[in-house]
């Protein structure tokens, strides 16, 4: 076991444990950040998608001993109130359905917002394909995505977070 | 003390389903008095409910006017958390947004608590509307009564009971007290389906707050005080056994605090269980297990040989012989095994202490998961607490419930412990209860006019499980002296129930086969089917319903713009499906490419589902079917390798992504004042056969073995 400091959600975490736990399990097992969510374990359906200094990042295939300085943003960093404008369109447009990938699908288009903030279809399905959605909620997903951009230019929401 | 009162769920009258009883501080509760566990890792309870041995029922009522209403099903996404504590408020009047909305936990108060065959709402509706309108009723007679007015004098809205006449009004809070103390009355008004304001509107789903903000809800997210952390390793091959195993080095890894293997439990699977203080440390240390396994039997099966062994019982025994004249047409279908694959991977937390096993459970069936515990460690059922967290996923996975006996097993060792159970995601697609393979050997006759004359299916599946055919539905039904032949491949590979049984791969192969029928008697498919319908005799043992069924074709194909020439490599298909009870008609528009890429553009689905209950909800279940139908067509197989499942993850099983995804996706319902139908699955049927249709309609390409992206659709 070793001792490590996250960044994690604007705060400094200290940790002790092995060198290759991934991150997706520091968040969820030792700070009880459990909105980031196991799927695959591979870096294949994106559940586990955060933040490393801004760029959506697989939790599980991150070792905790290369995370270093990042800062490192959760779900539950992306607004706590929940005001993020891709948070409001997606309680507006009813996205969920089992809810478990929405997390990953949310940083992701998070990042893909604030580099591209009116994205195109073939923009979102480019960005949004490494996120794997089970119920397939894809249509409104999409949908939710383009509702945000909106929101967010209208202004009527907190757009500037990450 | 956690316990449940003992009591049967089998003998449950519904009448007694609506009691009433005060709530302490002289509230309303309508629904059944418990006691109940309350200690929970993210409790929801009801107000008045934190002692131990308070009272819990369906619908709460404080003096302050907050009504909480009890969800009693497993929400997995199919919206039912949202839905049923609408159909209260619509009877019981309440703005729904003013609700709390209580997860319940298994109880045998709550009745039929199974998420499975689409069947929570249309088994809820009439219970649940009389929950609210018998409250309802109470409230206005404690008004009347308080009043001194007649009762039918009295209205209701949004919360309170009006008096026009003496314009006075009084909010339910007011009432609940003089409420709890009246007699229900058996049999409360309902609402006239054309009065509801809350049914039918778009009502987003309760917990999406706390999805997108990450807040825990899921069983994966449950965490006790000193909680440890399981992993159970079984023999890759289905119905093996552990022979050794190096526990004691596994006992020496980071963070494990034991290891043991588990065998002669009724209902459990015998493995490995590594206890650690960490997910990732016993993961880590699962890797390092080194196990001798005896294999068993089942390790000599394989899919090719499986290929085989149905072709032989297939052609067995000849098909009658067809009217003399006839063209035939032949044409052999075939769709493999499936996984789940739900998100969220298998777990369930559990702690034993003083003789009760507790758990928090993601399950669709709770009450299974108690069963299972209760008979392999010899325990009551009122010393087994389940409750139910939110799922990530279910499509029929969760119906089973390996994972709480596992839990369950681990826990009981560990008394006093809270152990969680992970099931990695390998362990998951190794141990499934996968949709069983499926071939069809049609023959069909063609008369000089085209019609079809005879119809046979041989048909070959597992042993066990859902999905077998009968020549009951359609088009069979409609063919006199059509014939199904159903014979049934050894047992030994786990099968289950997923999403829409039976119908998931056998509509697709007869909504095919009728489409090649369409073409093979050179007519439109849409006329062709609607003849076919037209023929059918209204009323059966399915309760198929032609008249509904035309309707819901007639309107998609019309959506759709059925029947405009296309160039080639752009085509259109239809498929129809009656599938719990509910009828779709999906029209879907394919583009392929010469190089044989396909691109779906455009699916066009009509459904007469009953009354809708949540119209957003609704739309949805019907939009992710559709899609998860496809999505299974294309990209997906489990192949069986020496008794074992051979794809491990998603990298070799592939899923429908968002590049895959339509950009449009149509969906319109028949407006009714029927029941409601189930909804969860009957979107899923008619999906692949309408695309895999479109696709011969694009190229000429028939699609006969599953999935698609195993075969090749490049025209010239």
């Amino acid at each position: 076991m070793s001792k490590y400091t996250v960044n994690v959600n604007g705060q400094a975490h200290s940790v002790d444990v092995t060198p290759d736990t991934p991150l997706l399990w520091v968040l969820r097992d030792s700070l009880g950040l459990v909105g980031t969510k196991y799927g695959c374990g591979i870096g294949e359906c994106g559940a586990c998608t955060v933040h490393l200094d801004g760029k959506p990042t697989r939790a599980c295939q991150t070792p905790v001993s290369e995370v270093g300085r990042a800062q490192v943003t959760t779900i539950e960093g992306l607004d706590p109130a929940g005001k993020h404008p891709l948070q409001q369109a997606w309680i507006e447009l009813d996205v969920p359905q089992c809810g478990y990938c929405q997390a990953g699908q949310l940083m992701t288009a998070s990042a893909l917002l604030k580099s591209n903030p009116r994205p195109s279809d073939a923009d979102i399905d480019k960005m949004m394909a490494g996120n794997l959605c089970r119920c397939a909620s894809y249509v409104r997903i999409r949908a939710g995505i383009k509702r945000a951009a909106e929101l967010a230019s209208a202004g009527t929401a907190n757009g500037g977070r990450s | 003390m956690k316990r449940l009162l003992e009591s049967s769920s089998a003998g449950l009258d519904r009448r007694a389903f609506i009691k009433v009883g005060a709530l302490a501080g002289g509230g309303l509760l309508v629904g059944t008095y418990l006691r109940f566990g309350a200690a929970s890792a993210f409790a929801e309870s009801l107000p008045g409910a934190a002692d131990n041995f308070a009272p819990n029922a369906f619908i709460s009522i404080s003096p302050s006017g907050a009504v909480s209403i009890i969800a009693p099903n497993s929400e997995m996404g199919q919206g039912i958390k949202t839905s049923l504590p609408m159909i209260v408020a619509e009877e019981l009047d309440v703005p729904f947004e003013q609700v709390t909305i209580v997860q319940g936990d298994l109880n045998p108060a709550y009745g039929r608590q199974m998420s499975v065959g689409s069947q929570s709402t249309p088994t809820n509706y009439a219970p649940m509307r009389r929950a609210g309108a018998t409250a309802r009723a109470m409230l206005v007679a404690a008004a009347a009564q308080t009043w001194g007015v007649p009762e039918p004098e009295c209205t209701t809205e949004k919360g309170a009971v009006l008096h026009l006449k003496s314009k006075r009004r009084a909010t339910y809070g007011e009432l609940a007290a003089k409420a709890s103390t009246l007699a229900p009355p058996a049999d409360a008004p309902l609402k006239d389906p054309k009065d509801f304001k809350l049914i039918g509107t778009r009502v987003p789903g309760v917990d999406n707050k706390k999805i997108v903000t990450g807040v825990p809800l899921f069983g994966i997210d449950v965490k006790l005080p000193g909680m440890l952390y399981a992993t159970y390793t079984k023999c890759p091959t289905f119905g093996g056994k552990v022979v050794s195993a190096n526990i004691d080095e596994v006992k020496k890894r980071p963070g494990v605090r034991d290891a043991f293997v588990l065998d002669g439990i009724e209902g459990l699977t015998p493995g490995i269980a590594i206890v650690a203080d960490s997910t990732w440390n016993a993961f880590s240390a699962a890797e390092a297990l080194k196990v001798q396994w005896d294999a068993g039997p089942v390790a000599s099966q394989n899919s090719a040989e499986m290929a085989r062994q149905a072709e032989q019982l297939a052609k067995s025994t000849p098909p009658a012989p067809l009217p003399g004249g006839a063209k035939v047409v032949e044409a052999t279908y075939h769709y493999p095994f499936l996984a789940h694959a739900t998100l969220e991977p298998q777990n369930c937390t559990a702690l034993f202490k003083n003789g009760v096993m507790e758990m928090w459970t993601p399950t669709q069936i709770p009450a299974s998961g108690q069963g299972l515990v209760t008979r392999g460690l010899g325990l009551q059922p009122k010393d087994v607490v389940v409750h139910i967290t939110r799922l990530g996923g279910g499509f029929g996975r969760r119906g089973s419930n390996e994972f709480s006996i596992e839990a369950a097993a681990i826990a009981k060792k560990l008394e006093g412990t809270p152990v969680k159970l992970m099931w990695r995601r390998e362990d998951d697609f190794g141990h499934d209860n996968y949709r069983s393979n499926g071939w069809h050997y049609f023959t069909a006759g063609l008369d000089n006019a085209g019609k079809v004359v005879a119809l046979h299916d041989a048909f070959v599946k597992m042993q066990g499980g859902p999905g077998d055919m009968s020549a009951g539905g359609f088009p069979f039904i409609v063919i006199p002296g059509s014939q199904v032949k159903s014979s049934k491949l050894p047992a030994g590979i786990p099968t289950g129930y997923w999403r829409a049984p039976g119908d998931n791969g056998n509509v697709w192969a007869t909504q095919c086969f009728v489409d090649e029928l369409a073409h093979a008697a050179g007519r439109d498919p849409l006329a062709f089917t609607l003849d076919l319908l037209a023929a059918a005799p209204p009323g059966n043992g399915r309760g198929f319903d032609p008249a509904k069924m035309t309707t819901v074709l007639e309107l998609a194909t019309e959506k759709a713009g059925w029947g405009k020439t296309r160039q080639r490599g752009e085509g259109q298909g239809l498929a129809i499906t009656h599938t719990n009870n509910a009828y779709v008609a999906i029209v879907a528009d394919v583009g392929v490419s010469r190089e044989g890429v396909l691109a779906i553009k455009k699916l066009t689905a009509v459904v007469d589902a009953g009354t809708i209950i949540n119209l957003s909800a609704a739309e949805s279940q019907v939009q992710g079917a559709m899609l998860d139908g496809i999505s299974a067509a294309w990209f997906q197989k489990i192949t069986i390798e020496h008794g074992a499942a051979a794809q491990t993850n998603f990298h070799d099983y592939r899923m429908l992504r968002m590049n895959h995804a339509p950009p449009v996706v149509d969906v319109q319902f028949v407006k009714s004042s029927a029941p409601p139908t189930g909804l969860g699955e009957p979107g899923l049927p008619a999906a692949a056969p309408a695309v895999c249709n479109a696709i011969f309609a694009a190229t000429g390409v028939r699609v006969r073995t599953l999935p698609i992206i195993d075969g090749s659709l490049k025209w010239t």
